[in-house]
């Protein structure tokens, strides 16, 4: 029937818009319908306003990713991916689920380590933690929060089955983007909006400095919320400077901070010194205080941590967080879960094999052509093995590293990361993508609606991440009423 | 206001009014030696010392002056910080670690005011005819962002600190253009020295674009004492150091702490009052004292608003946001 999903094929991947016979899935009939109205010449036409609307705010993105003048593009897709408002009701009540066991399981590792008393979880893998800091023992944060922002990633298998990926609790990066990809659908397709219920996104900035302000060590005043940044080469610079715009936060730097003798944080400002709330810190733990990690730190503030623990100042996430943001960690997340919280994960883990158990390691050394395997501490895909697509002298390299630190190994099945369809070269064609919320956590609980979609932009490709080819796209939940499908 | 923004707001005011005064310099400056009767003679090395770059311009030529070399160190050489380039790279570098403060279209004119001035420079340096029409671009790109900032942005301390760096600057750049005519060496008969002179005061007007207002305000004849007047004390023309300066004060009225910058305006104020202008040859060692009074004066706006956080201390002070 139409014009855009008969030739349509994702053969063997579970697509998100389009149904194997080529029909669209009920949570995408409005939008084709849309699509079809519009026709090939008009989406040509958006898709070229698109790339000028960039460029003219691209200079925002370009700029600031620019070191030593490389400008880089912003990959973007016309063609949103849809989502139920019943099926995303489900994930979201997963995604605050696990936040909450998470944070749980943080203030009990830095505290009792209840869960290593009761055998859940193993002294051997916190032993082995890169991310867990000995600084932050004994402390509590307020509400026994640590991790405030969370940008958890799920995945979809060719069953149609959500997984989560991982949870980013150190920095996640990227709600700019979501939030941005928006205003653009809404600037160049103001009819999609029209005629159908699409949940908005743009509380995020309100909700994240609501957040932020119950950290704060000082009641009544309106608490002076900082965001410290490493400073413009940072390729999420844009971001911070993005998110402390949107909080009417000031966007800071190391150097504008200093701990006076009373222990407290202040800015330096041109009326003299003034006292800082809460820092939402966009720098890593190692960065953040030269007196307490690395000494050589020029991005941090001497005497952070004494100030934190002294309760003098609230930080987001707390130092320290990161040590449930591990690979190997997140293997037991599902069984976190069920201690803290005496509930069944509502959004399953990806089945995942721990090279420090000999019966799975066994099984992962056998079978690396298979398996994608995980070094527990890296980010952004980088130390990974994908067994399909490896050599034999990659997987020796491998089993090798394996063998001599189990601890810092974990593998999994190769995903097939569902589709959606994408806009190319005058036609749709599948790409993979992922998807990234955003959860906030204090003494309340939110998630974004929806989150950033991320698209290999590269046919076959699984790669997702920005530094690798990597695209974006809108997200929609859509309130179907009652024809839910 | 972090101080850090603070400066970096002042700073890149003062680089975009150095490279549109430099660009406005250059341009008058050639226009005069177009004019001049024979038997005048003008070096462009004026121009090195006029702008207080002569030794720095020495570290790196030999030789006699010479006007393609003069003009490459002046427009686009990147190890003269105050050359145009230069100065309009330092602008842009400032705006990005303050984007949050300013309209996003202000980033957007500064950033292709760079972008001409990049790619256009090198033509500059290629002829006196090329020259004038690219500094001419540079010129009218600085006043777009000018425009913007005086029509899309609330006069708020950002917008006060960008008031002071371009007020400072444009005080120090009219007494240095002022000065240029005592370094010209006039004929030797009385009639020609004259008409040259007379050229020279009406560059010196057209440097600043004021010959108009000079011709409405003052009178049809140029004579220097009455320009020297002019630029230096006329409360009502945008580019005289005595309206620079008011400026200046009007701004750090509204700021906090005033005090002690504000003093030091007052003494430039002071001495504006006493340099007398019909006596011509002591003119170049008041515009010199001026000078001094001007850095002296960005040294108390520096020392109060930019590093106040080093002097121990200093109490917690509410703040006016």
């Amino acid at each position: 029937m139409s014009l855009f999903t008969q030739d349509y094929a994702s053969a063997g991947f579970f697509d998100e818009l389009i149904t194997p016979d080529g029909q669209p899935r009920p949570v995408a009939r409005v939008l084709f319908d849309h699509l079809e109205a519009l026709g090939a010449a008009g989406l040509d036409e958006r898709r070229r306003a698109v790339d000028a609307a960039i460029m003219t705010t691209g200079v925002t993105f370009t700029v600031y990713s620019e070191a030593g003048n490389i400008d880089r593009a912003w990959p973007f897709d016309i063609i949103p991916r849809v989502m139920s408002c019943r099926e995303w009701s489900r994930i979201e009540a997963g995604l605050k689920q696990r936040l909450t066991a998470l944070n749980l399981f943080i203030n009990d590792l830095y505290n009792e380590q209840r869960i290593i008393k009761d055998g859940v979880f193993p002294q051997e893998v916190l032993a082995g933690s890169r991310n867990f800091r000995v600084q932050c023992q004994g402390m509590t944060p307020r509400f026994g929060v640590w991790a405030h922002v969370c940008g958890t990633d799920l995945v979809r298998d060719q069953d149609g089955t959500l997984y989560v990926l991982e949870d980013n609790l150190r920095v996640p990066s990227g709600v700019s983007y979501m939030l941005e990809n928006r205003q653009i659908m809404k600037r160049l397709f103001p009819e999609f909006f029209q005629s159908s219920s699409i949940l908005p996104v743009d509380d995020y900035p309100a909700r994240l400095h609501d957040t932020l302000a119950t950290l704060s060590p000082r009641t009544g005043s309106r608490p002076v919320v900082v965001l410290l940044t490493p400073g413009i080469y940072n390729s999420a610079y844009f971001e911070h400077s993005y998110l402390a715009q949107k909080m009417g936060a000031f966007l800071v730097e190391g150097s504008d901070l200093v701990v006076e003798a009373d222990d407290c944080v202040y800015m330096k400002t041109i009326s003299g010194l003034r006292r800082v709330d809460v820092i939402y810190r966009r720098i890593d733990d190692d960065f953040l205080d030269p007196e307490v990690f690395r000494p050589d730190s020029a991005l941090g503030v001497k005497g952070l941590m004494r100030s934190w623990r002294a309760g003098k100042v609230g930080i987001a996430n707390a130092p320290g967080a990161g040590v449930a943001d591990d690979k190997v960690v997140y293997a037991f997340v599902p069984q976190v879960i069920r201690y803290y919280l005496d509930e069944d994960p509502i959004i399953p883990n990806v089945p995942s094999y721990l090279c420090m158990r000999d019966d799975e390691r066994a099984y992962v050394l056998a079978n690396l052509d298979k398996l994608v395997v995980k070094p527990a501490n890296e980010s952004g895909g980088y130390g990974m093995l994908i067994g399909p697509r490896s050599t034999p002298e990659e997987r020796t390299q491998f089993a090798g590293l394996i063998q001599a630190n189990p601890r810092n190994y974990m593998a999994q099945p190769t995903l097939a990361l569902s589709t959606a369809p994408a806009w190319v070269d005058g036609h749709l064609a599948p790409r993979h993508l992922d998807l990234r919320p955003f959860v906030l956590q204090s003494d309340r609980l939110y998630c974004t609606t929806g989150g950033l979609t991320r698209v290999a932009m590269k046919a076959g490709s699984l790669v997702v991440n920005s530094s690798q080819g990597g695209g974006a796209k809108d997200t929609w939940i859509v309130d179907l009423g009652h024809e839910e499908e | 206001m972090l101080s850090r923004v603070a400066e970096s707001l002042y700073w890149m005011a003062r680089y975009l009014e150095r490279a549109e005064n430099t660009a406005r310099f250059i341009n008058s400056t050639t226009q005069v030696l177009l004019d001049l009767p024979r038997g005048a003679s003008f070096g462009w090395d004026v121009l090195l010392k006029t702008a207080g770059l002569d030794s720095r311009y020495s570290q790196h030529h030999h030789g006699p002056p010479d006007e393609a070399e003069i003009m490459r160190f002046l427009i686009l050489d990147e190890r003269n910080p105050s050359s145009i380039v230069a100065s309009i790279h330092n602008a842009r570098e400032n705006t990005r670690t303050f984007r949050e403060v300013l309209p996003m279209e202000i980033w957007e004119r500064i950033n292709s005011l760079y972008l001409y001035t990049r790619d256009n420079a090198s033509r500059a340096t290629q002829g006196r005819s090329q020259r004038y029409e690219v500094l001419k671009g540079v010129i009218e790109r600085r006043q777009s962002v000018i425009g913007l900032l005086m029509g899309s942005m609330s006069k708020d301390l950002a917008y006060q600190f960008i008031r002071l760096g371009h007020n400072l600057e444009r005080a120090d750049m009219t007494t240095r253009i002022l000065d240029v005519n005592s370094a010209v060496r006039l004929p030797e008969s009385a009639a020609a020295a004259e008409l040259a002179r007379e050229r020279l005061w009406i560059g010196t007007l057209n440097a600043l674009s004021a010959y108009q207002m000079y011709r409405q305000h003052v009178g049809v004849r140029v004579v220097g004492s009455e320009v020297v007047r002019f630029l230096l004390t006329d409360p009502h023309f945008p580019r005289t150091v005595r309206h620079c300066l008011g400026e200046i004060e009007n701004c750090l009225c509204d700021l906090i702490h005033y005090d002690r910058p504000l003093n030091v305006a007052r003494h430039a104020w002071k001495r504006l009052g006493s340099i007398d202008h019909l006596v011509m040859d002591g003119l170049h060692e008041n515009l010199d004292q001026l000078q001094a009074d001007l850095a002296a004066l960005h040294d108390a706006i520096s020392r109060q608003y930019f590093s106040l956080y080093h002097l121990s201390g200093i109490q917690e002070q509410s703040h006016p946001s």
